[in-house]
């Protein structure tokens, strides 16, 4: 039973850490007021340059490099045309998760050929000295991929630099109030546009994390949705990286449990446990669990003067 | 420590200067001198160019004729930045602040770098303001804070940058009369830490509380600039009304017969006693704060009556409440004999409420859309048959209406936006007025913007209906035109009905003063 | 003077920007589609046959890309009628597969296929409709109770409502056939033939289905909505200015229900309708993109109907010579959503130019 938790808990962990570096990323961009619908597409072109750069280098830290800048490459479009170029942020988005899929379907075909399989080098999992044969907490959370770390890691930085930092303050105001934010000095431009970056390098890590850390090839439409719960658990968080990163690991620990349940015995459809995040994330925005505020500034293109 | 010597330089001086938006003449051959240590008060009506003015000082805009000199140098900031840079600090109107942050962080937004030390800022926002003889709480959100607070946090922004000159557009305007005098006292103590200030306002009694010299802008000109020492009151007056005041008194003067023929035109109604009737409206907003207090009014089919008080003071609230668009958490609201608390917008129309709301843009018009869709946005019922819009019928309706109100547009087809401050409101008044039956009208700031024309347009539109017996509710924080034109008026003070008087020049003390909150109703009748 | 007689008015020369800034787009898009064949090492002339092979080489492939485009031309309608109120509907997807589910249910029900005078037909179709109106509704009443944004909730119900589908054909308590053995998909059983959409042509080489009549009847209709009814110009109103046209009197928060509920009931229409008409039986993910390409449809025609019609049978086309394309010449399919998706951006990205260009003619 104990050794049923810890691997539960393993792989909440496994399945609700691309949400949480790809949640933590967007959050910071939501909060500049830009939302990308296009985190999925962003997350799958890294998970495919991810696997590109990996199979092609042969060395999966490359790999990760590459998919990290595919993905801000994917996120310097968008910024360009959200901040710049004032597009609704949200067609854009669609466009751009078309994009991806058709694009990187279309490479994985050209460049593996038709159905190979072929495993990719991968990240090895990284066992703490001594805290990994820890009898409950090693199987639990110490044989975990390196990227776990790192991501953890960086979600304490994003955690300081929006709560710590001039930029983090720059953030949230131009998120809020462009307009005041202008007149206070603060470029709200570049600003978003970093803020856009921030969410492309993070989804960029998400989408390295399915590809080369987790199932170790690439697979089409391989990130099959988790850019939009990533999306649906910056709602559920209300914009806050606390919560949100509970959120990623609540719906990381429902979709672990459909596998999980049927080994215990426990007959619930998995169709509903794939749903509940999507559930869940529903009635959050709907305001039954609390009244969430999303930045004023969301989604809103800003333009000096009137 | 006020006096300055004549030989003394002053610190920001004003040379001829000019300024043109398009066709428009903002500001014309203005010379000024402001000195270290003294407050400059700004006077002039709306849209005399006081704003342009401060503008070109703070290098919002820049000038098209003439110099300005700051500091003995020649001053010609290319942006706010640069002034705020070189020691011109301005806080506007409008506050640049984000309600969902603190104080602190607030005041921090562009003025640090790195990590954020909020407590040893923090330290230094108590110190200013201690200074300047005031209290400012850092760690206030600033979305929490009355006007007044985050009015004194505007201050502290401008003040932690240590400018030479500080300027104050209208920032009276926003405050709820207690709060003024708090107000002028910071700018008192500014003065005399050696800095200059700027104060503009359109209302003469702040002046005198404060300020070393006074000058006066009449439509883009310098018409007087005087020690306040020496200043006459009647001479400011005439100063910055001008000759402009006599077409307005005409406009304004013109209902002695209305007046007369009301008893009648109330008969004519028959048995109904009342046109509106407010019974303890109260309004709370979101987050709990009374905006409209236990407002209980009559009035009577054929009787203007006018809601005198300061912005913000529960005016909108009411409007909205009248315009069935805000429910009130308390008490209700008839026209004629139907109670319409909880009805909304449509069952108001229908009972014949007429609403000239406060924001034009954002309550009576859709101004993407035409003329005709506009004057008949609520009766488009009127030109429907199977679901289908007859469009010639509306547009012959909206041509002969727009004759009647005096519309001026190229045709009804053409789009709302393209007209006239003027014109939009004369097609708003014309829906309104045309309602069948019309009981009562809301109309709140029905001139705001308008030129001369249009406001005696408006008023005798008005004056009109109130003749036809309909009972009219105008709300105004011009007292002048309440007073010439309503029939009594009331005092509106933090959401509460404070008193009425009759509207006569006589009661113009009596009523600023209920205005102000300085007597209470019980006290004054 | 013979300029000005060459020369365009203005107005026109206005139009010209509205209209010319999708085919810019389009052109530009395909031309970067036949880089990526030729740089893929396929043969460019040979993919480009296949391509219109696929799309109207024979009846068959012409009554099967017009079939498409009944379906996309569906939700896109429903798009544009929402999008006049202001309302971004990205659920069709969802609204599609909730109309599939509900047309599946009923079509099974067995005793329908004894029903006279078509109603074996016209129920399932009126079902799906229902549903999909229930769907968009749902995110209507959300956003006038709760204040919660349309692009938000559709997208999520869309998700909910994919899943709803892999549900109903997981459990054979739903919509899964009988079980016999381990190797039984996850599907229904097919529907009647009764419950089928009769063809249009009778010849059984063409699957044209009456489909396509619905849709230009209810092309027809949305046009009149749009442009001539009241309802129309209120839907305008209150996208354009929701506290105004509450204030005339207007009911608003009814307006936006019932519109996000006809966007939804015109993709649950699709949804039923590539069910009786294509599929005839229920499987996961049978909605397969038509939501998201049926709402770039609408985005392209710039509220035009016959700019939804014109753009449903070009994305109809590409389909299926993109599929044509994949078995014939060996150019993967996913290059058509390569198109689709530069297009939505090229799109989405020129609408400041567009503007600028159409309000100052310069």
């Amino acid at each position: 039973m104990e050794e049923t938790l810890a691997i539960f808990i393993a792989s909440t962990l496994r399945l609700g850490m691309p949400l949480m570096l790809a949640a933590s990323g967007e959050l910071v961009s939501e909060r500049a007021g830009v939302l990308n619908l296009s985190l999925e597409g962003m997350m799958l072109t890294a998970a495919f340059f991810g696997a590109l750069g990996s199979w092609a280098t042969g060395n999966p830290y490359l790999g990760v490099g590459c998919a990290v800048l595919a993905s801000l490459c994917v996120a310097a479009v968008q910024a360009w045309l959200s901040v710049d170029l004032r597009a609704n942020q949200l067609v854009v988005g669609i466009g751009f998760n078309i994009l991806a899929l058709g694009a990187t379907t279309l490479l994985y075909r050209v460049i593996f050929g038709g159905l190979s399989r072929e495993e990719i080098p991968g990240l090895p999992k990284l066992a703490v000295d001594g805290l990994s044969n820890l009898p409950f907490a090693g199987t639990a959370f110490f044989q975990q991929s390196v990227i776990v770390y790192f991501g953890l890691a960086l979600m304490v930085l994003i955690w300081v630099i929006l709560n710590h930092t001039s930029f983090g303050l720059a953030v949230r105001a131009v998120g809020d109030e462009p307009l005041s934010a202008d007149k206070a000095g603060i470029p709200v431009a570049r600003t978003r546009r970093l803020a856009v970056l921030v969410a492309g390098a993070m989804a960029g890590l998400a989408g390295a994390f399915i590809s080369i850390a987790d199932i170790h090839t690439f697979t089409e439409n391989m990130t099959n949705g988790a850019g939009y719960l990533a999306l649906a658990a910056v709602i559920f968080g209300g914009w806050n990286i606390g919560r949100t990163i509970a959120a990623c690991l609540l719906f990381g620990a429902a979709t672990a449990l459909q596998f999980q349940l049927p080994a215990m015995g426990i007959v619930v459809p998995t169709a509903f446990l794939l749903m509940l995040p999507y559930l869940l994330a529903l009635l959050a925005v709907a305001g039954v669990v609390g009244r969430l505020e999303p930045p004023t500034a969301l989604t809103l293109p800003f333009r000096r003067g009137k | 420590m006020t006096q300055s010597t004549t030989a003394e330089p002053p610190l920001l001086a004003l040379d001829g200067l000019g300024k043109r938006f398009g066709s428009l003449q903002a500001l014309e051959g203005v010379s000024l001198g402001v000195r270290a240590g003294t407050v400059q008060c700004l006077l002039g009506e709306n849209g005399a160019g006081k704003s342009t003015l401060c503008n070109l000082i703070f290098g919002v805009y820049g000038r098209s004729a003439g110099h300005m000199a700051f500091g003995g140098a020649p001053w010609a900031p290319a942006s706010p930045a640069v002034a705020l840079e070189r020691g011109i600090a301005m806080v506007h109107q409008h506050f640049s602040l984000v309600p969902r942050m603190t104080v602190v962080e607030n005041l921090m937004l562009g003025q640090v770098k790195g990590m954020l030390h909020r407590h040893e800022f923090g330290a230094r926002i108590r110190d200013i303001a201690e200074r300047f003889g005031f209290v400012l709480d850092p760690d206030a959100v600033v979305g929490e804070l009355s006007v007044g607070e985050r009015q004194r946090a505007e201050i502290v922004k401008c003040l932690m940058r240590d400018p030479r000159l500080l300027v104050l557009d209208e920032p009276t305007a926003v405050l709820p009369p207690g709060e003024i005098g708090a107000l002028l006292d910071i700018c008192r103590r500014v003065a005399d830490s050696g800095r200059a200030v700027i104060l503009v306002t359109h209302k003469l009694a702040e002046i005198a509380k404060v300020a070393d010299r006074v000058a006066v802008l009449r439509g883009g000109r310098l018409v007087a600039d005087e020690d306040m020492a020496g200043a006459d009151m009647g001479t400011l007056v005439h100063a910055m009304v001008g000759r402009e005041v006599k077409p307005l008194d005409v406009a304004l003067a013109e209902p002695d017969d209305g007046v007369a023929d009301q008893p009648a035109a109330a008969e004519a109604t028959g048995p109904r006693r009342f046109a509106l009737v407010c019974d303890g409206l109260s309004v709370e907003d979101r987050h709990g704060a009374v905006r409209l207090d236990n407002f209980t009014l009559e009035i009577r089919p054929g009787e203007i009556v006018g809601l005198a008080g300061v912005e913000g003071n529960g005016q909108s609230e009411l409007g909205m409440v009248l315009a069935g668009l805000l429910r009130p958490t308390e008490g209700r609201f008839y026209m004629g004999d139907v109670e319409l608390t909880h009805a909304g917008a449509a069952a108001v129309t229908a009972a014949g409420g007429g609403i000239v709301p406060e924001d034009r843009h954002a309550v009576a018009c859709v101004t993407a859309m035409s003329v005709a869709e506009n004057m008949y946005l609520n009766k488009l019922g009127q030109f429907t048959r199977f679901g289908l819009l007859h469009r010639r019928a509306l547009h012959a309706a909206a041509e002969t209406q727009m004759r009647t109100f005096d519309v001026r547009a190229a045709g009804p087809e053409v789009a709302f936006s393209g007209l006239s401050g003027g014109n939009q409101q004369k097609a708003v008044l014309a829906r309104e007025l045309t309602l069948d039956p019309l009981v009562a009208l809301v109309a709140a700031q029905p001139t705001r913007g308008l030129d001369i024309s249009a406001v005696e347009a408006v008023y005798r539109q008005i004056r009109a209906a109130a003749r036809r017996g309909v009972g009219v509710l105008l709300i105004s924080s011009e007292l002048d035109e309440l007073i010439a034109v309503a029939d009594r008026i009331a005092v509106l003070y933090r959401g509460r009905l404070v008193g009425e008087r009759p509207a006569a020049a006589g009661e113009r003390a009596a009523i600023g003063a209920l205005m102000s909150g300085q007597v209470m109703s019980d006290q004054a009748e | 003077m013979t300029t000005t007689t060459i020369m365009l008015s203005l107005p026109d020369r206005r139009r010209m920007v509205g209209v010319a800034v999708p085919f810019i787009a389009v052109a530009g898009s395909l031309a970067i589609g036949l880089l990526l064949v030729a740089a893929s090492g396929k043969s460019v002339p040979e993919a480009i046959e296949a391509f219109l092979d696929g799309a109207f080489g024979t009846a068959y492939a012409i009554g099967a890309s017009i079939n498409r485009a009944v379906a996309l031309a569906l939700v896109g309608l429903g798009f544009i009628l929402a999008f006049r109120a202001n309302l971004t509907n990205v659920g069709g997807e969802g609204q599609i597969a909730v109309g599939g589910i509900v047309a599946t249910a009923i079509g099974l029900w067995t005793p329908i296929s004894d029903l006279p005078l078509g109603l074996a037909v016209v129920l399932p179709l009126l079902g799906g409709t229902l549903a999909g109106a229930l769907w968009g509704g749902i995110a209507g009443v959300m956003k006038v109770r709760f204040g919660t944004n349309e692009v938000i909730s559709t997208l999520l119900l869309g998700f909910i409502a994919l899943l709803l589908v892999y549900w109903c054909v997981q459990s054979t308590t739903l919509l899964r056939q009988p079980q016999t053995s381990s190797a039984t998909l996850p599907e229904s059983l097919p529907i009647a033939d009764a419950v089928k959409l009769p063809g249009l042509t009778g010849s059984p080489e063409s699957p044209l289905h009456i489909g396509l009549v619905i849709c230009l009847l209810l092309a027809g209709v949305t046009a009149v909505v749009l442009q001539r009814s009241t309802f129309g110009l209120r839907l305008r109103a209150i996208g354009l200015n929701e506290l105004a046209a509450r204030r005339a009197g207007m009911p608003g928060g009814i307006l936006l229900v019932v519109a996000l509920a006809l966007a939804g009931a015109f993709g649950g229409l699709a949804g039923a309708i590539m069910l009786q008409g294509e599929q005839y039986y229920l499987k996961a993910g049978f909605s397969s993109g038509y939501g998201f390409d049926g709402l770039v449809v609408g985005l392209l025609s710039r509220g035009s109907t016959v700019g939804v019609l014109a753009g449903a049978l070009f994305f109809g086309f590409l389909r299926s010579g993109g599929i044509s394309m994949e078995i014939m010449a060996g150019v993967p399919a996913a290059l058509t959503l390569v198109i689709q998706g530069l297009i939505v951006i090229a799109v989405a990205g020129s609408v400041i130019l567009v503007e600028r260009l159409e309000r100052g003619g310069r």
